[in-house]
């Protein structure tokens, strides 16, 4: 598999410069790949996730996705970049209250100029939402809105799907259900980085486990199996919790 | 309370910019509504207290030069009068001084004093002797004429010169920049050397006991008439015609400041009510926080006034003093012209009236919005954080994605009316600004148009003054004997005696091809013939006449029947319309001697004009005076049209304001969605279209809205200036705009707009989207 992401040294210094920092973090995902990014409130896992999305720069180091260095592009390139290459699943959804599902759905397809009511469809009917395409975010429960958001993620094809907490204000069904869905999109081939604080969830799905404490990594799992995984990863949970 | 002040300070400090907008907006319809209070409160005293102090004249009377001054010295009782002066000898002059010609009327008075009329002399003494003469301040102010002087009489064959020994000021007659022809005072016994005896005339001045009321000064004129031979008055002129020349530029520079400072007044109100809404909603969770540490809903509604109503006071503290300073200049100007020493004028109660109402205003605008806060749910708006979001924008988006416009655009335009009521508010804003700029320019325009058709700019290429001492004969013959010459209409003025109308009507007469002169005929027909007349509404009205009456005027002592053919516009003839237009033919019958005054040329296509003028003036270097006919306005509609202009720049500077205002609240109201869409792979360019789109759109139907409110308030203004003289307006001199012109100032008014929006849409695309998303 080749590589579709690298981190070289990357720190990330907040005003302040205490929370939320990334130190001298490297590291690469490569094409296809289903990585979980896990750590404790505060140990900059959403901070990594922003700069490989391009919506943070770092404050030293590089990033590059797909062979192109983040840090090169001005606010529009970053804009198209985000547009062509990522979809991103964020913990509360983030759609866009005045329009409705299908509305929200299709807005990536549309900054990028293209049409694509189809797929749009399509995708809700693949995601189990075409039902509710009318309906404005009000009106749908969180599950359904983490779909239409997943839905928006998906729109442009993405090489590389992110998601922050994606299941963190769902129950436990509804974020079963998209995990199982985040599942599904990777065994079709789709590169999905995954920040999770749920062990169980992260490993049951994913392939790779990279544990991020204090702004710099901390274990990095390659499972084979998810068996094999998840007694080690809840066993780097577990020193986390005692610390 | 201080927990209230407090909170409402902070806040102040915390939304800086929102606070500079209330100031800003505040402080110039404050600044606006100061000038027309305290220019209301001041120029009509000026004049009173002038009046008062010079004894001013209740009522001018002009006698035939051959009735008896004897009997005319004893009118003053039996008019009623309790002071009268004169008969003082008067005579038609024109003088030359430094190249330029003038007309005046020469007053043979020897002593500026008196019970009636007090002539003040402002510079130099009194003429004392024959060659020596007096004029008023304002003539020799716009025409540069000193103390000193020297003008040689050129009405006369033997052209004696005269020394200029005073300048006076004159209560009893217009501002020279108003009245063309001024009166200059010589010695009695110097009056018959310095014109035709034909033209001289007997002045009487009256005053009474009070200001008598426009019947009492009608019966005053009929008792003079039956007491003295018929066709003996030839003019007469009452004190409240005068007033309202000199009060006409500060009324109507009052009545525009004052609908001006209610627009801008509205406006602000609109700002504020939008402001204060945008505040709320984006408060939400701050007012729950508020209500739950124990704020009573009245102590939260006295929060968010008292964010409005401290910047407010700050711009009425300011502005105030600001509006009193603007107005120093006008008053200084009026008190000038009435010859009173100028003093720094204020109001305390006015200005006091000002701060109540500009508070009251932006406190109740206020008010709708906070008492909605007042009245939230703590509970609610904790856990909720944001406001509901509006969603009536969605059939506007429905209809521009169906025109395949592009998303950020369409998105804006669906943010554009998301809240009706600010969008609501916006829009009166823009239409108040871009309506006051329309009604700003038309009445320039239209000012200008007066001026512009009144002395026949497209139609008289030169203007020719003959002298007394020219034959008409003679001069006609050097102006046709000219190449260029391609018409001539002559002209004089006389006075004829209307049944029903208490002074003698001035009257316009005219030979030759007078319909090229381009009057406008609002009913009827213009004069073809001898005995037929038209005149402005003003006349027809108090005459009791109709376009096809009949009626007998006198003249010279004659009947005159006349026949009524068609209404004219003329602004500036008689007062209140009071003016008659008639054919040579009609006056030849009853005064065979009438003598042109004037003579309009219309020169061949292509000719010079300038080389034309200078050769026929040379020809005659005394007796004609000739210029290119050009129209300039005048200096008192000068004052009125730079602030309509300054007005009309503050209202579209509140109108940019509005904009910007509902911009910011919109973009800071949707900070996250925005960041969403960034963080979906909206550039920095389509946030700003985003924004941007929202604001054309609300500027586009403002403006439209606008075009038609603005063309209808200066139509409405401009008629009434019309009736103030007399005057119904012809549906061509509305034509203030072209077609184009319109398009541009609404596509101006877009373009202020978006220059107003850029600096949100700026600030929309350059905000970090990891912050705006974090902080939800």
């Amino acid at each position: 598999m080749s590589e579709l992401v690298r981190l070289t040294d990357v720190t990330k210094v907040y005003q302040g410069g205490i929370t939320g920092a990334l130190n001298g973090v490297s590291l690469s995902v490569d094409r296809g790949e289903f990585t979980a990014i896990m750590g404790p409130s505060g140990s900059g896992k959403s901070t990594l996730l922003n700069l490989i999305a391009g919506l943070d720069r770092p404050t030293s180091g590089a990033v590059s996705v797909g062979g192109v260095d983040l840090t090169t592009l001005g606010e529009a390139g970053l804009a198209r970049f985000r547009r062509d290459q990522v979809g991103f699943v964020f913990q509360f959804f983030y759609l866009l209250p005045n329009l409705t599902a299908l509305e929200n759905v299709l807005i990536p397809a549309q900054l990028k100029g293209s049409a694509a009511s189809a797929r749009a469809l399509e995708l809700m009917r693949t995601l189990g939402i075409d039902d509710v395409a009318d309906r404005f975010p009000a009106r749908l429960s969180g599950g359904q809105q983490q779909r239409v958001a997943i839905a928006r993620a998906l729109i442009n094809s993405p090489t590389l799907l992110l998601a922050d907490e994606p299941t963190g204000a769902l129950d436990t069904q509804s974020g079963e259900q998209v995990m199982e869905l985040l599942g599904r999109l990777h065994r079709n081939g789709q590169t999905i980085l995954l920040v999770t604080h749920d062990a169980k969830l992260a490993t049951r799905h994913a392939a790779r486990v990279i544990t991020v404490m204090d702004g710099k990594v901390a274990d990095d799992a390659r499972l084979e199996t998810i068996e094999r995984a998840a007694p080690d990863v809840i066993r780097v949970r577990g020193e986390e919790a005692a610390r | 309370m201080r927990a209230v002040l407090v909170k409402a300070t902070r806040d102040i400090r915390r939304r800086k910019l929102q606070a500079a907008v209330v100031f800003v907006t505040t402080l110039l319809a404050v600044c606006t509504a100061t000038m027309a209070l305290t220019l209301i409160a001041q120029t009509k005293d000026a004049y009173q207290s002038a009046f008062a102090a010079q004894r001013g004249a209740h009522l001018q009377v002009t006698f035939d030069g051959h009735t008896d001054p004897g009997l005319l010295a004893g009118t003053g009782r039996t008019i009623g009068a309790v002071a009268s002066g004169g008969p003082y000898r008067t005579a038609d002059v024109q003088f030359q001084s430094a190249g330029h010609k003038y007309a005046a009327v020469a007053v043979g008075r020897d002593d500026p004093d008196g019970d009636v009329e007090q002539l003040r002399v402002v510079a130099g003494r009194w003429p004392a002797r024959a060659g020596e003469l007096a004029l008023t301040r304002s003539f020799t102010d716009i025409n540069h004429i000193s103390v000193g002087d020297q003008l040689k009489v050129t009405s006369v064959p033997d052209k004696p010169v005269l020394t200029v020994v005073a300048e006076v000021i004159d209560i009893d007659e217009a501002r020279a920049d108003i009245a063309s022809v001024q009166r200059a005072w010589v010695v009695d016994s110097s009056v018959p050397a310095l014109a035709d005896p034909a033209s001289s005339s007997y002045l009487m001045t009256y005053r009474f006991a009070q200001d008598p009321t426009t019947a009492q000064l009608k019966t005053a004129t009929d008792a003079l008439r039956a007491a003295v031979p018929a066709g003996a008055i030839t003019r007469s002129v009452n004190y409240l015609f005068i007033r309202s020349i000199f009060d006409v530029s500060d009324q109507v520079l009052v009545s525009v400041l004052i609908a001006f400072s209610v627009f801008a007044l509205a406006a602000t109100a609109a700002i504020v009510a939008n402001l204060v809404t945008g505040i709320v909603i984006s408060s939400y969770r701050e007012i729950g926080i508020m209500k739950a540490v124990g704020f009573t809903p009245l102590q939260v509604v006295g929060v968010f006034e008292l964010q409005i109503v401290i910047p407010a006071a700050a711009a009425c503290v300011a502005g105030i003093p600001l509006g009193t300073l603007f107005t120093q200049p006008l008053l200084a100007d009026s008190s000038r012209s009435l010859g009173l020493a100028y003093q720094p004028t204020f109001s305390i109660p006015l200005d006091l009236l000002a701060l109540a109402g500009a508070l009251a205003i932006a406190a109740t605008a206020a008010l709708l919005p906070a008492l909605r806060a007042g009245r939230l749910r703590p509970a609610v708006v904790i856990a909720n954080s944001m406001a509901p979001v509006g969603r009536s924008g969605r059939w506007l988006r429905a209809v521009a994605s169906r025109a395949r416009l592009p998303r950020p655009v369409v998105l804006g335009l669906g943010d554009a009316v998301a809240r009706p009521v600010r969008t609501l508010l916006t829009l009166l804003a823009i239409l108040v600004g871009v309506a006051t700029f329309i009604v700003a320019v038309g009445l320039t325009r239209s000012f200008d148009g007066i001026y512009n058709y009144e002395g026949h700019d497209a139609t008289v290429d030169a203007v020719v003054n003959k002298s007394p001492a020219l034959s008409d004969a003679a001069a006609v013959q050097l102006i046709t004997s000219q190449p260029e010459t391609s018409q001539v209409v002559a002209q004089t003025s006389t006075n004829v005696a209307v049944p029903g109308i208490a002074d003698p009507v001035y009257t316009a007469v005219f030979r030759g091809d007078s319909a090229a002169l381009g009057y406008q005929v609002v009913a009827g027909r213009w004069i073809s013939g001898p005995g037929e007349v038209v005149a402005p509404k003003g006349l027809l009205q108090d005459a009791h006449l109709k376009v096809g009456d009949t009626f007998r005027a006198t003249f010279r002592a004659s009947g005159l029947p006349l026949r009524v053919v068609g209404e004219v516009y003329d602004f500036q003839g008689g007062p209140g319309g009071h003016e008659l237009m008639v054919d040579w033919s009609t006056m030849a019958a009853v005064d065979p001697n009438l003598e042109p005054e004037t003579y309009l040329v219309t020169l061949k296509p292509g000719s010079n004009a300038g080389a034309y003028v200078s050769r026929l003036a040379a020809a005659q270097p005394d007796l004609l005076d000739v210029h290119v006919n050009s129209s300039a306005t005048t200096s008192g509609v000068g004052p009125i049209n730079g602030a309509l202009f300054a007005i009309a720049a503050v209202l579209a500077l509140i109108a940019g304001g509005s904009i910007f205002n509902t911009m910011l609240l919109n973009t800071r109201e949707r900070v996250r969605d925005t960041a969403t869409l960034k963080a979906l792979g909206m550039s920095p360019r389509q946030v700003i279209g985003m924004v941007v789109a929202s604001a054309a759109f609300l500027a586009v139907i403002g403006g439209l809205a606008a075009v038609p409110a603005g063309l209808g308030l200066n139509r409405l203004l401009f008629d009434i200036v019309g009736s103030v003289g007399g005057d119904d307006v012809p549906p061509a001199a509305y034509g203030a705009f072209a077609p184009w012109e319109l398009i541009a100032i609404a596509l101006a008014g877009v373009a202020v707009a978006l220059a107003a929006a850029l600096l949100p849409g700026r600030w929309a695309a350059r905000a970090n989207v990891v912050e705006a998303l974090r902080a939800e």
